[in-house]
């Protein structure tokens, strides 16, 4: 017999867990686009911005002279036209018009020229500021705006897309309200509302954007850590929008009831070995590194078939050629001839420097290759750090071999230049360089025909795969779920959430 | 007599200070041992596209420039003063992020210790009522799988259950606290306190049931049967209140760990609790966010051991 006492107190319990799973809060507003987010947003600054996260959302607020579009082209953006003299050495960007600051003043080549001038200005510490240094001297007059260049250096247009080329009010340079807890003023499809650290990100859009007013009128960025919780927010319609990275969870998104938009990153995976010390300071060692591994079996179970064999280039119009390489395909026997010639017949064996939570399959490809490696006698021992230890090690060089998840480039020069020119300032961490190598980015770097260009970069290519300076294997893709609702999105390469400007929801 | 407790509780309270120094000077201490800095941290590989005189003003910027030792008593003495130091990487300082994230991650930890001590201590009781029977069997099967069972598990099975098969996922939306909406931080709550709570029952069940075994055998619980008191009268009465010592030693330390170990938990449910502070702030190496949250940590579960001392005396007032 149950008491009453004992029947309400039930009743009450019941009640209470029912209405909760029963009450399920109101969901978003059509015209409201929520994004779930692994990483936070940790600074208002654009020129300064390192971190993916704060790069995507203030790509919303800001814009820069020239944008990449889907096929990764270069297009205008608040520059509407441009043009090289016969050199190379000047470049005359015409301005759009009619274009205005959220706070309503008017984006002239002041501001372009001001905001060009923080970014290489080095008490800014700005991240974009090694791919301006050629630029001697900025003419502003009306509309027009003009790069005057120490030496031919065409890719210095593509150099001037995102948010770290962020085009700023040159009131706000002066008064130094650029970051900190200013309010950010751009000239983006969105306005900034607030920031609510380790939470959200809000957004509403700007009535006065150049383009046309986002038909998504309140974007919000949330903070999820954790991207099976992103993927869950979206089963449940909490969320419309979700960043994701793991090809894991990437392989659970149900296109029943959501999109899957994938499109193959500019970045991509290489084993870096360190050419100084020994035992790749022997190029036949290295070599042999190469020809022991198999790429495709690694996409395939490391990174479960979501990647492609890549090369060292992966800008799109200058893409190596992954079978140009010595041993396109697993050559063991190969391999084993490399090392004899080494005088290492009996294997080798050393230690790879592997980050932890860097990337998602980072442990998995690393334990793939150690795999792999051990049918040519090669021991590959696994030195797992997390990534706040792994970045200073990286930097200064401090490994024999290290794998690495590197950014790639619409542009083989702002890409590469940076590693493997003798006077690069990653040159370091790349450990090689040569005469070749550098007369070629010359090459690359001053012409702005498409011939001469390709041959530059097939060169460099070439030489950098033949003496396996480091071992490149795969391009990840980068991954966006939406809500079937969200029209007329494009992915981008780059990551960008920029064409959410020209989509709708329902 | 006076003067032993006086001296007692000011041993007590020395110990207490020693305590906190030592968790200062070690945390200090263990941050800068480990590889990379606040600059690293925060840029990643793209500090390698800085000067050395901008390296120079960063590591101004962000004070680690200083001798270790002047680093240290300009923080500890900040701290001391109330200033938590600041948050580079949410502009803000730590105070005001700490005070956002501490009641979450208290209320959490309450949550989670409540639904546990509840059932740890009803399926103690369950299964301590007939030793080596069937329901003692399933009460320590349990307690085996509740410690067993790891938190991420159990959230992420929870999170994928509710929001794949029912639509539910309360922890998508935007974080309310009890003063915003009630309603929806239970909601919010819910789940990750029942995650939180089955870890702290196993261990609560485990101490319940073997008090609750040990106090049965007593002669004082054998006069009270002999006294004619009803079964439930000395089962909660004298067994149970006789057998709450180490229950609520073992509430005390699990709430302590709760504080700490609440770091995954948050993470799947997206609590922007203090766990997630501190996790974020040793992968950015924020040394002023680290340093102050432990130092904060350590403060509570120190007060939270003084506090279940005085909870002793007042169960039980033999203690002194």
């Amino acid at each position: 017999m149950i008491s009453k006492k004992r029947f309400l107190v039930g009743g009450v319990a019941l009640a209470l867990i029912a209405g909760t799973l029963v009450s399920t809060p109101a969901k978003a507003a059509s015209s409201e686009l929520v994004i779930g987010s692994v990483l936070d947003i940790d600074k208002l600054d654009p020129h300064t911005s390192t971190n993916f996260a704060t790069v995507r959302a203030l790509g919303l607020v800001y814009s820069s002279l020239v944008e990449v579009g889907p096929g990764n082209k270069l297009k205008t953006g608040l520059a509407s036209s441009w043009s090289f003299n016969a050199a190379g050495t000047q470049l005359r960007l015409v301005l759009r018009e009619g274009v205005k600051f959220h706070d309503g003043s008017t984006f002239d080549a002041a501001d372009a020229k001001a905001s060009l001038e923080r970014i290489l200005d080095t008490k800014t510490g700005a991240a974009g500021r090694a791919n301006l240094l050629t630029i001697t001297s900025i003419v502003a007059s009306g509309r027009t705006l003009t790069l005057n260049l120490s030496v031919p250096n065409v890719p210095i247009l593509a150099a001037l897309d995102g948010v770290n080329m962020a085009m700023l009010s040159s009131d706000d340079i002066t008064a130094g309200k650029v970051g900190g807890s200013n309010k950010p003023n751009g000239t983006g499809p969105y306005k900034y509302v607030s920031w609510e650290p380790t939470q959200s990100v809000k957004f509403v859009s700007n009535t006065g954007y150049w383009m046309g007013a986002p038909k998504i009128t309140n974007l919000t960025i949330r903070v999820i850590p954790n991207e099976s919780s992103i993927l869950s927010a979206m089963n449940a319609g909490t969320i419309q929008f979700g960043i994701v990275t793991d090809p894991l969870i990437a392989k659970q998104i149900s296109t029943k009831s959501l999109k899957l938009f994938k499109v193959p990153a500019l970045a991509y995976y290489a084993l870096q070995l360190n050419t100084k010390v020994a035992p790749f300071n022997d190029k036949n060692v290295r070599l042999a590194i190469q020809c022991s591994i198999d790429r495709p079996e690694m996409i395939k179970t490391a990174m479960l078939g979501e990647g492609a064999v890549s090369g060292p280039i992966t800008s799109p119009a200058y893409k190596s050629d992954p079978n140009a390489r010595p041993c396109p395909k697993v050559d063991i026997a190969k391999a084993k001839e490399y090392l004899a010639a080494a005088g290492k017949s009996s294997g080798v064996t050393f230690k790879a420097l592997v980050t932890s939570n860097g990337w998602a399959t980072s442990v998995a490809m690393a334990q793939n290759l150690k795999a792999q490696l051990a049918r040519a006698g090669i021991t590959m021992d696994l030195d797992i750090v997390d990534q706040a230890t792994y970045v200073p090690r990286w930097l200064g060089a401090d490994f024999v071999a290290t794998l690495a998840n590197n950014g790639g480039r619409i542009d083989p020069d702002t890409m590469y230049t940076r590693y493997f020119t003798s006077t690069g300032n990653l040159n370091k961490v790349a450990t090689y360089s040569s005469a070749t190598l550098d007369a070629n980015f010359l090459k690359g770097k001053s012409s702005g025909k498409t011939a001469i260009r390709t041959s530059a970069y097939t060169a460099i290519s070439k030489e950098l795969e033949d003496n396996a300076v480091w071992v490149w294997l795969a391009t990840p893709y980068e991954y966006r779920v939406a809500t079937k609702e969200l029209k007329g999105f494009v992915a981008l390469a780059t990551g960008s959430l920029l064409p959410l400007r020209s989509a709708s929801l329902g | 007599m006076r003067l032993a407790k006086t001296s007692g509780i000011a041993a007590r309270l020395l110990s207490v200070f020693i305590t906190l120094f030592g968790i200062s000077v070690f945390i200090f201490i263990v941050l800068r041992v480990i590889p990379g800095d606040t600059i690293t941290g925060s840029l990643g590989i793209e500090t390698g596209v800085l000067t050395p005189e901008q390296i120079d003003d960063l590591k101004r910027y962000y004070g680690i420039d200083k001798p270790l030792l002047l680093q240290y008593f300009s923080w500890i003495t900040s701290f001391l003063s109330g200033d938590l130091g600041f948050a580079y990487s949410t502009g803000v300082s730590v105070l005001t992020l700490t005070a956002s994230s501490l009641p979450v991650t208290i209320e959490l930890a309450l949550f989670g210790t409540i639904s546990g001590v509840i059932m740890g201590i009803a399926i103690g009781m369950f299964s301590a009522k007939k030793p080596g029977s069937a329901r003692d069997f399933f009460g320590q099967l349990f307690g085996l799988l509740a410690l067993a069972i790891p938190g991420f598990v159990l959230s992420t099975a929870i999170v994928t259950i509710m929001a794949n098969k029912f639509g539910y996922f309360p922890n998508g939306y935007e974080y309310m606290t009890p003063w915003e909406d009630l309603w929806m931080n239970l909601q919010q709550m819910l789940f990750p306190s029942i995650v939180l709570g089955i870890a702290v029952a196993a261990p609560v069940m485990r101490t319940t049931r073997s008090a609750l075994l040990e106090t049965v055998d007593k002669d004082f619980i054998r006069t009270a049967f002999g006294k004619g008191l009803k079964n439930r009268t000395v089962q909660f009465r004298h067994v149970l209140r006789n057998s709450l010592i180490p229950i609520v030693t073992m509430t005390g330390i699990q709430f302590g760990y709760l504080l700490g170990g609440a770091v995954i938990v948050e993470k799947i449910f997206a609590l922007p609790g203090m766990g997630r502070q501190i996790l974020d702030a040793i992968n950015k190496r924020e040394y002023a966010t680290v340093q102050s949250s432990v130092m904060i940590f350590a403060i509570l579960f120190v007060t939270i051991n003084l506090v279940t001392d005085i909870i002793y005396r007042r169960i039980d007032p033999r203690i002194k």
